[in-house]
């Protein structure tokens, strides 16, 4: 059988939770531009932040009261994803529940203030309260403290591609009959440093936070029909080869609406041009424009829009559509690519 | 994806058709057996950055001339970790040159780590930024397994496992379920990571590692030293591997994973996610604790690790033979299970015990066999490796030695 959407959670720049959050897209909504310091003096970025209210019902765990950001918005977007599943775990539930956590730059502020201090004042000066935070798994450790799971956890890294890598580890996960569902979080902070990189880098992108959840089971409303974990392409100019290839594995045509990762960047020439080739009438809508760019959380983020899509046969900026089938690609910064078909 | 067409018997075993490696040990399978055989203490002064204010100052490094195989404008670009990353998949490769995965699952902490801390470092101090794009595009932790596929032609998507100290194993575990779910017929695995600065002094921090000797289980143990390397494994499932006349190395036949909610960075003392998840491990293999031949431990040498873990296999095995290999050669993070994993492998096929070097006095509290100081000719079938890490994560895997 395969895999299906049970519950999901959001966290964005337009607020939490995904009724608000998708009503706002509807309506045409956009995240609001927020300056930002950068690493070097009077260098500011422009990027989109999650609002402070948008956190609140984070829950009072004493394992939140130093994490960073990244923590707080995957823990609000867990808990609301097994919520909308109308599921609350507890200690039997809990075994038979997995967490995949997506990220990509992970705990930057923290790392980035950990380094800071030996770089400035040597060794010496390293707070060894801070290290641990900037571990990758951090956040996932713990949001299964939080929600009491001791079975399996995960944390993958990659670029944007990578909350779709992690949806196929849950799908493969699931093969297991010990589990009962998994638990997909993705999340990202953002923070000058990364704004400076990505410029360096010469990636025009506007930066963005948050998470999404989506909670995989075998009982949801929205199945996935297919995941392509994709591949890697050498350098940016086969990017749309490699999008293409995915296209063809997933059977993606006109018939289906499109859920892009375009960016800003290369990305967009290359989205566009297999669009083209597969899929010419398709409707597409590139949620970045609305929402950023959360690189590591950004994929869930477009998943969490194909669901909504499917299960309202709405779609911001398009009046209606018959699609049965909605595609999410997702094209990485740094060479990694995949793609996800949902079925209504 | 093809659907799966293997028949039962053969879906559940996961052949081992390929094993690479770089570590302190050695550049390679042969150059670490021997190391492993000596007991030779791969441990030494830290060059690649300043350790004048830490309290510990010794690693396990690879020396760069170990290496230098990759050549050309792309190859000057590599991290240190993509170079061991091609080395070690290299090797695996040569030992199953038509090897195509569908896919990769790889375990690391922080891949290219010291290319983000270049950067850092000149935005911070004013000096040239000319290479900062290489640097920013070659640090994230999933490029070296990228770079390393693209050196060796191959393009399966690659999932990169951070869950601390047991990425490793972790990645090694899930790919062993791919396989033997029947989903998957070629998996590709293993990990990395290099030392930085950022890491190593994170770690003097938390007065995790030690300026003594690394001395796992010993009852004087003060702590851990870092290490670094690389480790490859490729899976089959064994159907295939026969009907293509693999060399078969062992199989993967059990992995249990268990998390440890009890803090971020210490494990519960009473040992009970060790235990958990060798219990998994076993139940996975459907095998019972007393088939375990020998275990190569987790063994950091931390007070705190090395108490909980020594206490979970005292009380579910009886006298097994254990070491932790990391004495010699460092803990190697992200890598260090899929490292220990080719260590089991050569254990296997070798037939000797990996010594627990830097032993001298048993810990009271922990009734362990261990392997002391000297390796031990034996003729060994299963073996259980463990990986602990941050954020309570536990991992077993047990690797078996090929029987037709």
């Amino acid at each position: 059988m395969n895999a299906r959407i049970g519950g999901m959670g959001w966290v964005t720049p337009l607020g939490c939770g995904i009724s608000e959050v998708w009503q706002k897209l509807l309506a045409g909504e956009k995240a609001t531009l927020q300056s930002i310091t950068g690493p070097q003096p009077e260098q500011s970025f422009a990027i989109f932040r999650v609002p402070a209210e948008a956190t609140k019902s984070a829950p009072a765990h004493p394992r939140l009261r130093r994490s960073s950001a990244i923590s707080r918005f995957a823990a609000v977007a867990g808990l609301d994803a097994l919520a909308d599943a109308g599921i609350q775990l507890d200690a039997a539930s809990a075994k038979r529940t997995a967490i995949i956590f997506a990220i990509s730059n992970g705990g930057v502020i923290y790392t980035k203030r950990f380094y800071h201090d030996i770089v400035a004042s040597g060794a010496q000066a390293a707070s060894p309260l801070l290290f641990p935070e900037t571990v990758f798994n951090a956040p996932a450790s713990h949001l299964a403290a939080i929600l009491g799971i001791t079975g399996a956890s995960y944390t993958l890294v990659g670029d944007g591609a990578v909350g779709l890598l992690a949806m196929k580890m849950a799908e493969d996960l699931l093969l297991d009959p010990a589990l009962d569902r998994c638990l997909v979080v993705a999340a990202e902070e953002a923070d000058g440093l990364l704004c400076d990189a990505y410029l360096r880098w010469r990636l025009p992108i506007t930066l963005s936070e948050g998470a999404g959840a989506v909670l995989l089971d075998r009982t949801g409303s929205i199945s996935i029909d297919a995941i392509d974990a994709g591949g890697n392409f050498s350098h940016q100019s086969r990017a749309a080869h490699c999008i293409r290839t995915i296209f063809l594995r997933l059977e993606a045509s006109s018939d289906d609406l499109f859920i892009t990762s375009a960016n800003g960047s290369f990305i967009d020439r290359a989205e566009a041009a297999s669009i083209s080739a597969f899929a010419p009438r398709a409707h597409t809508y590139p949620i970045k424009s609305a929402l950023g760019e959360s690189v590591g959380a950004s994929a869930l983020w477009q998943v969490i829009c194909a669901v909504q899509a499917l299960k309202t046969r709405r779609l911001p900026g398009t009046q209606e559509f018959r699609a049965r089938r909605a595609v999410v690609l997702a094209c990485g910064l740094n060479q990694q690519a995949a793609g996800l078909a949902l079925a209504r | 994806m093809p659907e799966p067409q293997t028949p039962e018997r053969h879906a559940r075993r996961v052949a081992i058709v390929g094993a690479g490696v770089v570590s302190p040990l050695g550049p390679g399978w042969v150059e670490t057996a021997e190391a492993l055989r000596s007991g030779r203490d791969c441990i030494s002064e830290i060059t690649a950055f300043s350790v004048e204010d830490c309290r510990c100052k010794t690693a396990g490094q690879v020396p760069d001339e170990w290496l230098n195989g990759e050549s050309g404008p792309r190859a000057r670009r590599l991290h240190r970790v993509s170079r061991m990353m091609i080395a070690a998949l290299r090797e695996a490769l040569a030992q199953a040159p038509d090897f195509k995965p569908e896919l990769t699952v790889v375990g690391t902490t922080s891949g290219g780590m010291s290319f983000g801390e270049e950067y850092y470092r000149a935005l911070q101090r004013g000096g040239s930024l000319r290479h900062s794009p290489s640097l920013i595009a070659n640090y994230t932790p999933q490029k070296a397994v990228m770079d390393a596929q693209d050196a060796l032609g191959i393009s399966a998507p690659c999932q990169v496992i951070a869950n601390a100290c047991a990425s490793g194993t972790n990645a090694i575990g899930h790919a062993f379920h791919c396989v033997r779910s029947g989903k998957y017929r070629r998996v590709l695995t293993g990990g990395y990571d290099a030392i930085s600065e950022l890491v190593f002094v994170g770690f003097d921090s938390l007065r995790a590692s030690t300026p003594e000797k690394c001395r796992p289980f010993d009852r004087s143990r003060s702590g851990m030293v870092l290490g670094e390397g690389a480790a490859v494994l490729a899976l089959e499932n064994l159907t295939d591997a026969e009907a293509r006349g693999a060399n078969i190395l062992g199989e993967i036949v059990g992995y249990g994973i268990s998390t440890d909610n009890h803090h971020l960075t210490q494990p519960d003392p009473s040992g009970s996610g060790a235990r958990r998840a060798m219990e998994a491990a076993l139940t996975s293999a459907k095998i019972s604790a007393d088939e375990i031949d020998y275990i190569n431990a987790h063994g950091t040498a931390t007070p705190f690790n090395d108490a909980a873990e020594g206490k979970a296999i005292a009380e579910l095995f009886l006298r097994t033979p254990i070491s932790s290999t990391k004495a010699m050669m460092g803990h190697s993070l992200g890598a260090a299970g899929a490292i220990e994993a080719v260590i089991s492998l050569i254990a296997l096929r070798e037939e000797f015990l990996p010594p627990n070097i830097n032993f001298r006095e048993s810990d009271a509290e922990l009734d362990l066999n261990i392997v002391a100081n000297q390796s031990r000719p034996e003729k060994i079938r299963t073996i259980l490796s463990n990986s602990f890490g941050f954020g309570g994560t536990n991992a077993s895997i047990i690797l078996r030695a090929f029987e037709t």
